[in-house]
């Protein structure tokens, strides 16, 4: 997996993370690391592009969830703990979208899994770039 | 180091190996002429299967995990054996996911995904005391 970090103005500052290749358990704390990285670098809004990510496990989807926590300026949980994780991320997260950490062109089988974990409701999706960053 | 012989492939339980096994079931499946959606079903079940045992089972210690990928009608099937000690992932009980994240029981993630991308999920101690866990995802009947 590589991670591409770029970042682009809309009406706010917007940090795009793209993930290429596969998001398993041997790197999702790979990306929690960027994400870490570019919010003490000052970002405060990240779109993720998963357009050329083939594959995310649970455990990418604790990857995402703690991106949603370190937006929050919390610490995120420990990643290894599945749901216990992601339920610790739901905490205070409140309900419906978040408003800080958007998806971008997810491929249809990514999608899937998000929806078949419960937790696709959690994430805007977009297909156009542009659309996403005015999002924000 | 992996090793297959025929329909059979044996790693090391670490998650540098969940690749190799991805793709040794993916090889496999798409010789046994099994559609697209089919595999990718299953690749997302034996990925959480398998890093499960490596961080749940193994607990990262090293061992050994064997995964086995045939045809048995119209089902494809794979077979996971390792020497973790014994844990049945089918008597996990599963999250309700009509309650908010905050109230949803913690634990069982990746078993979840295990069960909801595939048809049935079976385990059985073998007579050399292995955990086998039997993953099955039928070919749809067009």
């Amino acid at each position: 997996m590589n991670i591409s970090v770029n970042q682009v103005q809309g009406r706010v500052p917007v940090a795009i993370l793209g993930v290429q290749g596969d998001l398993d358990a041997t790197n999702y704390q790979e990306l929690i690391a960027k994400a870490t990285e570019v919010y003490r670098a000052g970002a405060r809004d990240i779109l993720v592009d998963l357009g050329q990510t083939s594959f995310v496990s649970s455990s990418g989807l604790v990857a995402l969830h703690s991106i949603a926590v370190i937006l929050k300026g919390e610490q995120p949980p420990n990643s290894e703990e599945g749901w216990s994780a992601i339920h610790a991320v739901g905490r205070g997260l409140g309900s419906g979208a978040q408003q800080h950490i958007k998806l971008l062109n997810p491929q249809p089988k990514v999608e899937r899994v998000m929806e078949k974990a419960g937790l696709k409701e959690l994430f805007e999706i977009y297909t156009d770039l542009a659309a996403a960053v005015a999002s924000f | 180091m992996a090793m297959t012989q025929g329909s059979i492939l044996q790693v090391a339980a670490e998650l540098a190996n969940l690749a190799v096994v991805r793709h040794f079931v993916e090889e496999m499946a798409t010789g046994l002429k099994f559609d697209c959606s089919v595999i990718d079903d299953m690749l997302q079940a034996v990925e959480e299967a398998v890093a499960n045992t490596i961080l749940h089972g193994y607990h990262r210690r090293p061992g050994e995990i064997q995964v086995e990928v045939q045809r048995e009608g119209s089902g494809l099937v794979v077979r996971l054996r390792d020497q973790a000690p014994h844990f049945d992932p089918t008597g996990f009980p599963p999250p309700d996911l009509t309650l908010p994240l905050e109230e949803r029981r913690p634990g069982g993630l990746g078993i979840y995904l295990m069960r909801q991308f595939t048809d049935t999920v079976t385990y059985r101690v073998t007579s050399d005391g292995s955990n086998e866990l039997t993953l099955v995802k039928k070919q749809p009947v067009i």
